[in-house]
């Protein structure tokens, strides 16, 4: 009985480490090519680099632009970030709090663009419309759509937080001649700043690793493109073939800021992933 | 589970108030309207358009969806390549994901540090990483194909990415990047379940598999029926990694519906002609939002005893 309990043990962990092994690898082979130098990344054959070069983190910052990509990433995600915390914690409030003409309308129009999908011939409409405006040649075309894109879920999640909030707070700060948006910014957004944190990692995560809409959006504009971007032009450009060690650099340089990331807030990652659906 | 509602207002709002809800709620709606609300509706005009965003746009009736329904068989194709991509992902993912929970549910050894690697993934960018894939799965000097080989399970390099296996190297992609994501929604739901049930079952002397047929899994059964729902979207809409990996080839073999939208707005270079078709992309968009709200409604219809906990 004993024994075959060990040996169950013993399995799971066997398995649970083969399927660390799948899950890590590409990413540590990504950031372990990145130290190789060209010849020995194209012939490959290798997983720890067999001398280790440090030429090509500034080559591809220098030469191949990434310098510039990654302070376009970094604008558009800040951006983003802080649009979407903002768009959210202020609708998200109302919404829970008041009552309003029109608001059962702009719940389903939220919830429905949630659930409906129509693809990348959207970016169409959008691209004329940020022609229009003005924005076509600037990183606020990008952020305005993500913020866009990602606001109906963030509204409810924070909605629903809000409404755990309890209702006596604004009435005692109503009572003291507070209007709706300072009983929002004095009583509400300290309160409610765990759950701005997760809306505000996830946009975070979302900009940083956004690819179809900036690939589109600078398509013309190369001083305009994300890290994301930059790195997958490296596969089609003119001397890709030549240049697999600064592409696994700027990957490297597009992952590992996030990993970063993951490794300080990983708690947050995963309990907002859940923090709106299951815990109703 | 709570049903999606939101509390009402506690008083009817003064006029300052009213003032302040319009401000306050002005952003969201505007991005709404702007950013959700207008392509749609500029989908829903163009279907009947043929447009190549040059010559000025043509009113064709019904002809776009003529031609889907009968001379593209592309699409069909397409589509045919989308159930066997989010058939074959969700098949892998969703048991191992549920099996992670359950293992990683328990008191052990390094159950931190496995949760962070497994959801690790769904973390990085799809497609970066997507092309490191494409790097990995090189047929000659991919890092694969000569592991395999020095380990002797293969004598000679797989064209992973050739029109055999291109399809189930996307599919491995996709499962590499969604394990975590959907282990997590299980962690979370197991949690929910009351300890007392299992504490029962226990002085019961029930065996761990009875307690996971009998309780883990039908108490689970709410949760598992929105997360499968929300799987079974996420990965029919899935093209990213696709798109880097392989483009849709070779011969079209991983082309996958929503990629298929994405190459009426931008066609690839290969494909020969360099022609948007902003009409017919449309139409097809219109088309494959309908088929997958059907496939929606038929989950939703054939799972509904999921919803009954017993």
């Amino acid at each position: 009985m004993n024994s075959k309990r060990i040996t169950i043990r013993l399995m799971t962990y066997f398995f649970l480490l083969a399927l660390a092994v799948f899950t890590v690898f590409p990413v540590l082979y990504a950031v372990l090519g990145a130290f190789k130098t060209n010849a020995e990344v194209t012939l490959g054959g290798t997983i720890l680099p067999q001398t280790w070069i440090f030429t090509n983190f500034p080559e591809a910052w220098t030469n191949a632009n990434f310098a510039r990509y990654t302070l376009n990433t970094l604008y558009t995600c800040v951006f983003t970030t802080i649009g979407s915390v903002l768009v959210a914690s202020m609708s998200g409030f109302v919404v829970s709090r008041k009552t309003f003409w029109g608001k059962k309308v702009l719940m389903g129009a939220i919830l429905a663009t949630m659930f409906l999908s129509v693809g990348a011939i959207t970016l169409r409409p959008l691209y004329v419309l940020m022609l229009r405006l003005g924005l076509h040649r600037s990183l606020w075309s990008i952020i305005l759509i993500q913020v866009a894109t990602s606001q109906g879920a963030n509204i409810f999640l924070v909605s629903r937080f809000v409404s755990a909030v309890p209702k006596e707070l604004d009435e005692a700060a109503h009572i003291d001649g507070a209007n709706l948006f300072q009983i929002y910014r004095m009583i509400i957004l300290p309160l409610i700043t765990p759950i701005l944190g997760v809306v505000g990692l996830f946009a975070f995560r979302y900009s940083w690793n956004d690819y179809v809409l900036p690939s589109i959006f600078t398509m013309t504009r190369e001083s305009m493109r994300t890290l994301t971007v930059g790195v997958v032009s490296l596969r089609y450009g003119e001397s890709a073939a030549a240049q697999w060690n600064l592409m696994l650099a700027g990957a490297s340089i597009a992952i590992i800021p996030m990993l970063i990331v993951y490794v300080i807030a990983n708690k947050q990652f995963m309990s907002g992933l859940t923090a709106g659906a299951v815990k109703g | 589970m709570q049903k999606l509602s939101f509390a009402s207002g506690s008083k009817l709002a003064k006029p300052t108030d009213k003032v302040l809800i319009f401000l306050m709620l002005s952003p969201a709606v505007v991005l709404l309207v702007a950013g959700s609300l207008y392509p749609l509706i500029w989908i829903f005009r163009y279907m009947f358009y043929t447009f190549d965003g040059m010559r000025p746009p043509r009113f064709v009736g019904m002809e776009n969806f003529i031609r889907i329904f009968t001379r593209d068989p592309w699409f069909w194709s397409s589509v045919r390549n989308t159930f066997v991509y989010a058939g074959g992902k969700l098949l892998v993912t969703i048991p191992l994901a549920f099996l992670l929970a359950v293992i990683l549910n328990k008191k052990m050894l390094g159950r931190g540090f496995f949760r962070a690697f497994f959801f690790m993934p769904t973390i990085v960018s799809v497609s970066v990483m997507s092309l490191i894939f494409y790097f990995i799965f090189n047929t000659y000097n991919g890092i694969l194909n000569q592991l395999l080989i020095r380990f002797s399970i293969i004598p000679s390099p797989i064209e992973w990415l050739g029109v055999q296996y291109a399809m189930f190297s996307a599919i491995v992609i996709a499962i590499w990047g969604a394990i975590g994501n959907y282990m997590v929604y299980f962690l979370a739901g197991l949690q929910s379940i009351p300890r007392e049930l299992y504490e029962s079952a226990e002085l019961d002397g029930a065996s761990e598999s009875q307690t996971l047929m009998r309780i883990t899994i039908p108490m689970m059964g709410p949760v598992l029926q929105v997360v499968i729902m929300l799987a079974i979207l996420v990965s029919l809409r899935g093209y990213e990694s696709i798109l880097v990996l392989t483009g849709g080839g070779p011969s079209a073999r991983t082309e996958v519906v929503y990629l298929y939208i994405f190459r009426q707005f931008f066609p690839m270079a290969e494909a020969g002609a360099f022609i948007s078709q902003f009409g017919y992309g449309s139409a097809v968009a219109f088309v494959t939002s309908v088929i997958i709200g059907l496939i929606t409604i038929f989950y939703l219809w054939w799972s509904r005893r999921m919803n009954e906990v017993y």
